[in-house]
């Protein structure tokens, strides 16, 4: 309890100060003294002579009070309390005092300044009563003045009307004096008044100038249309239009339009350039450039447009070259229509005082000579191709079209190619600076374009050899299939003839003439790699030579299943006579030997089969009879066993070599392959004595005409031999012919086929 | 040649065409093989490969009346097999058993189960059912073709159905297929006809001349093999029969037979008559065979043909696989002589 009063005590007495010396001040300037009475509420309770501050203070009373209530501790506090705010009061009233002299001093000050600028006062209000007497002049003279600005105006006015109504007139005049210059300037100084009145005041006035301007307007028209005036005239004529707010720009446009139009009648013709020198196209571009000068300094700011429109003659030119390089030029002609258009270009950029026209110019030239040797090569492609084709559609005169198409396509492959690669050599020889720029790009275009062009050779070559792949062999006619397989033979030559001639040529050619670097850089190499397409078209030979061996070899082998499978060789009759068989097998051999002739080349390097021929006959035919001898004496097993010690001794017969592009080769694989198929028709058949004998006996009729054919006698020998042997080995009964009965029945079969070859011939 | 040195040969004494592997002989490498002598006794072949695989030896020697045109072993029982025979003017074909004691006996006579009697033609060849134990065989000759019931207990082998190749063609040989017994494929001389057994009916033909020999891929099924004389080998998928999936150059001469081998994919062996041995990997692409896979195959193109075995001195009519160890197979040339080769080196190239 007691703790908590103490706290409370304390900040109530400090306030109750503070608050008391708030008020003894504000009491000391306020009028009203009743004030601070409230503050001592409990005080003020009582009678106010005890309350020190109130008005009605009574000190007697408040020492009775004071010393009834009071001892002597309390009294002599209250003396020392009493004692400072005595002195306090007395400072604060001090204060009071100073600072209130202060402000009289400044007041004083301020009335001293006043009374000096007072003084100064007097001249001023002179200087303006004397003011307030001129000014009254002027306003009395000022309406006067204003009736004479008024009666200007109206003047001014009066001569403009004078003016407006005169300018028919005037503009009259000027029409006829063809001053149109002054005309338009008068007629563009009333502008703004008919601009304002020509509805209202001024109808007629306007109606009748604006039909003087109409007039004026077409005469100016006509002027800037007409070619015959001088051009500064016609620019004149421009720019007077253009004041008059006349749509120059659709007049340009006009203008433009006739321009184009205008060259369009003078269409480039490549074929002209070729005969006439300056052709009917130069002259037109001559008048066309003249056109396009004046044109110029009429509408200097049309420049851009000229610009566009030369540059839409180029490019017309252009695509009239490029239709004409698509038709078969020579680069001679091809240059001849390009330096037209590098002419008409460079007079192009001295009129119009640019490079655009002839920038344009390089893009499309450079265009265009792709083109050309884009065409170029597949012209030739389409030409090879259409070269190989007539083989196909010539079945009647089959026999002389094989050759022509042979000879016809390589020299189209290699002439060909090589023209080419001349004529495009002539673009890059040109000095007049037109393929300057073109150089390396055409480099790159020949090598991409013979790439391009071998490949596209090779896969053509390998489509056409496709067509008749799968059955169509067996659906179409004999004679288109034969025709076939001269086609194939004509490309498998024609492979070879590219690999092993016309692609080193042309390489050295290439090597020669468009050596100076491209610009594809290292890395990439040149894009015409000979090698790879060399690969190519021998690999692609070798197809199509074993694709036509293969289909001759077919057909033959048709013919020998049909013998093999018909009769009934265990039952078969004693042989009267070369079975039909043989006839028809030597004519498939006959027929290839003639494709194969006209063909392909024949082998230069052996020429030993004329002389050792009967040599190797003698002994064959001394081979056979110890060999029949044999078999006739010997028992089957102990012959097997003889002719595998034969064949280890013997040198082992490569049957099935290499094939070369010579016609021997050719021939001697396919008799090969076919007296190999009839050693196996033969291993699946099972004989009787005849039946054997008929196989010796056309066997033995085979040898001598075989031995004409075939390069390669060995192989054929042992081959024939084979097929004895066969026979013999399938033979429940081999006993073979007697040699003379052979002999007799060989005989007849001569005679036989000699009386039918003579007797048609006579 | 490479073949040269690694081949382990072995010789018949007279010609032969047909090899067969003996699919039930699960111990050893074994393969039969019969002699094609119109005139001498022939002999079926016995042959096993030794432990070391270095050697061929003759397990058993057996003379066989006729002169053996076609052989197969049983797939289940490696003591039987058939063959088609001829005695020069008539065909035959029997199914035979490999005498028990034959170790003891010099030249042991074989068994004859029963012989497939009703043929009239040419007999071409004799199919076994594809897999493990059964009674069905089928026989075909040049006209014909029959499905037989064979007991091997009762020694008889009746006629279950019967169907005739349509007049104007042969047929040359023909195949089962190891994924659908109820197909069968047979060759003829221009196209390959499928036939349905259980109704003994016609299903699908492909058009392709001179088929010789037709094999089915063992792992994938819809492919199949086929080797024609002149335009070498083709690969076919049943589904797509216009256009075979891949072809393959073949031989320089007729390609005879083809075989694909029963565990490495896209591996096929091809024999011809220019006396060489063709090991061929083709690639098959994916299992549904599209025609992406068609058109990717010409962009990454490599060698089909890995190698080439060329050690032999006669056409070669006989090849086949060993199922035993699949990296072997055995072939047979004219002249009788077996070679055994091991395509190892090519199988680790994969």
């Amino acid at each position: 309890m007691m703790g908590n009063d103490g706290d409370d005590d304390a900040p109530l007495l400090l306030d109750a100060k503070a608050k008391r010396m708030r008020d003894l001040l504000s009491s000391f300037y306020a009028p009203n003294p009743s004030m601070p009475s409230h503050s001592h509420t409990d005080s003020s309770i009582h009678s106010s002579p005890d309350d020190i501050n109130s008005s009605s203070f009574d000190p007697n009373h408040y020492m009775n009070i004071l010393v009834n209530n009071s001892n002597l501790e309390g009294l002599l506090k209250r003396h020392v309390d009493m004692a400072a705010e005595i002195k306090n009061l007395d400072t604060d009233l001090q204060m009071l005092v100073y600072e209130n002299y202060n402000k009289f001093i400044s007041a004083t000050d301020t009335i001293k300044r006043m009374k000096s600028n007072i003084l100064g006062m007097e001249g001023n209000m002179e200087y303006l009563l004397d003011k307030s007497r001129s000014d009254s002049v002027n306003t009395s003279l000022f309406e006067k003045r204003e009736h004479i600005e008024k009666l200007h105006r109206t003047c001014n006015l009066l001569r403009k009307v004078q003016f407006i109504y005169d300018l028919p007139d005037r503009l009259g005049k000027c029409i006829k004096s063809e001053a149109y210059a002054d005309a338009v300037r008068f007629y563009t100084g009333a502008m703004p008044i008919f601009k304002a009145y020509g509805d209202s005041s001024f109808h007629d006035c306007k109606r009748a100038s604006d039909e003087a301007i109409a007039i004026i307007v077409k005469n100016l028209e006509g002027k800037l249309f007409s070619d015959s005036e001088p051009i500064q005239v016609r620019a004149e004529a421009a720019l007077l239009l253009k004041q008059l707010n006349f749509p120059v720009e659709n007049l340009k446009a006009k203008l433009l339009e006739r321009l184009e139009h205008s060259l369009k009648d003078s269409q480039l013709n490549p074929e002209e350039i070729k005969n006439a020198s300056p052709s009917a196209h130069e002259v037109a571009i001559r008048e066309f450039a003249e056109a396009i000068r004046s044109f110029r300094v009429i509408f200097p700011d049309s420049e851009t447009q000229l610009v566009e429109i030369a540059k839409d003659l180029i490019t017309r030119d252009f695509v009239i070259t490029e239709e004409y390089v698509t038709t078969r030029i020579c680069a001679a002609d091809l240059l001849g229509v390009l330096r037209v258009i590098w002419n008409e270009s460079l007079l192009m950029d001295e009129i119009l005082q640019e490079e655009a026209v002839s920038n344009h110019f390089l893009e499309g030239a450079k265009a265009a000579v792709k083109l050309y040797v884009e065409s170029a090569f597949s012209q030739l492609l389409l030409d090879i191709s259409d070269c190989l084709l007539k083989v196909l559609k010539r079945d009647e005169t089959e026999e002389h079209s094989l050759p022509v198409a042979r000879d016809a396509s390589t020299k189209l492959a290699l002439q060909g190619g090589r023209n080419l690669l001349l004529e495009v050599c002539k673009i890059l020889d040109d000095d007049s600076g037109i393929v300057d720029k073109l150089r390396e790009p055409i480099i790159d275009w020949v090598q991409e374009g013979l790439q391009d062009f071998f490949r596209k050779l090779e896969d053509q070559f390998q489509s056409f050899s496709g067509k008749n792949n799968s059955s169509a062999t067996q659906i179409h006619g004999l004679t288109e299939a034969a025709a076939f397989a001269g086609l194939v033979l004509v490309l498998a030559q024609l492979s070879a003839f590219i690999e092993q001639t016309a692609i080193p040529k042309i390489n050295e050619e290439l090597a020669v003439s468009f050596s100076a670097g491209s610009d594809r850089g290292y890395e990439y190499g040149p894009a015409f790699i000979p090698g790879d397409i060399s690969r190519k078209f021998r690999s692609a030979g070798e197809k199509f030579l074993q694709q036509y061996i293969n289909i001759r070899t077919q057909r033959i082998s048709l013919l020998q299943k049909k013998r093999f499978a018909t009769p009934k060789w265990i039952k078969h009759k004693e042989p009267r006579e070369v079975h039909m068989f043989v006839d028809l097998f030597l004519q498939e051999l006959k027929v290839i030997g003639n494709e194969v002739k006209q063909v392909l080349p024949q082998d230069t390097r052996k020429h030993r089969r004329s002389n050792a021929s009967s040599a190797s006959s003698k002994s064959n035919s001394f081979r056979e009879e110890k060999l029949l001898l044999r078999s006739n004496t010997q028992r089957a097993r102990s012959q097997l066993l003889e002719t595998h010690l034969a064949k280890l001794f013997k040198q082992k017969v490569e049957i099935f070599t290499k094939v070369e592009y010579t016609q021997e080769s050719v021939v001697t694989t396919i008799v090969k392959l076919c007296l190999k198929s009839l050693q196996e028709f033969v291993r699946l058949q099972t004989f009787n004595r005849s039946g054997f004998q008929q196989i010796q006996l056309d066997i033995q009729f085979l040898r001598t005409p075989l031995r004409e054919i075939v390069e390669d006698e060995a192989a054929m020998d042992f081959l024939l031999d084979e097929v004895i042997v066969a026979a013999t080995e399938r033979c429940l009964d081999p006993i073979p012919l007697e040699a003379p009965i052979l002999d007799k029945l060989i005989q007849a079969k001569l005679a036989k086929s000699s009386d039918q070859n003579t007797s048609p011939s006579s | 040649m490479q073949g040269a040195s690694s081949g382990i040969g072995y010789g018949l004494k007279y010609q032969a065409r047909c090899i067969s592997d003996v699919k039930a002989d699960t111990d050893h490498t074994t393969f039969l093989a019969g002699t094609l002598s119109l005139k001498e006794e022939n002999e079926v072949h016995l042959i096993r490969l030794s432990s070391s695989g270095t050697e061929l030896f003759c397990e058993g020697l057996f003379s066989h009346p006729n002169e053996i045109w076609d052989l197969v072993s049983c797939p289940f029982d490696q003591r039987i097999f058939s063959t088609v025979y001829s005695n020069g003017e008539t065909y035959g074909a029997a199914i035979w058993q490999i005498p028990e004691l034959y170790g003891e006996l010099n030249s042991p006579q074989l068994e004859k189960i029963t012989s497939l009697d009703n043929h009239v033609g040419k007999i071409k060849c004799i199919l076994w059912w594809p897999s493990g134990r059964h009674d069905k065989l089928i026989s075909i000759d040049e006209e014909n073709l029959y499905l037989w019931s064979l007991d091997v207990s009762k020694k008889t082998a009746q006629i279950q159905s019967q169907d005739s190749a349509g007049m104007p063609h042969k047929i040359s040989g023909g195949a089962w297929d190891p994924h659908d017994v109820n197909s069968v494929a047979a060759t003829y001389e221009s196209s390959l006809q499928l036939w349905d057994v259980r109704a003994m009916g016609k299903t699908i033909s492909i058009e392709c001349s001179h088929v010789r020999s037709v094999d089915y891929h063992p792992k994938r099924n819809h492919v199949l093999v086929t080797a024609e004389h002149e335009s070498g080998i083709h690969i076919w998928d049943l589904r797509k029969p216009k256009v075979p999936i891949q072809e393959l150059p073949g031989h320089t001469h007729w390609t005879w037979i083809v075989k694909c081998n029963p565990e490495y994919d896209g591996m096929i062996l091809s024999a011809g008559t220019d006396s060489t041995v063709n090991l061929w990997l083709a690639s098959l692409g994916n299992d549904d065979l599209s025609t992406e896979s068609q058109a990717e195959s010409p962009t990454h193109w490599v060698d089909p043909l890995l190698n080439t075995y060329s050690d032999y001195e006669d056409s070669i009519y006989g090849l086949t696989w060993s199922s035993r160890e699949p990296w072997i197979f055995a072939s047979l040339s004219y002249d009788g002589r077996v070679v055994v080769e091991s395509v190892k080196p090519f199988i680790s190239k994969k």
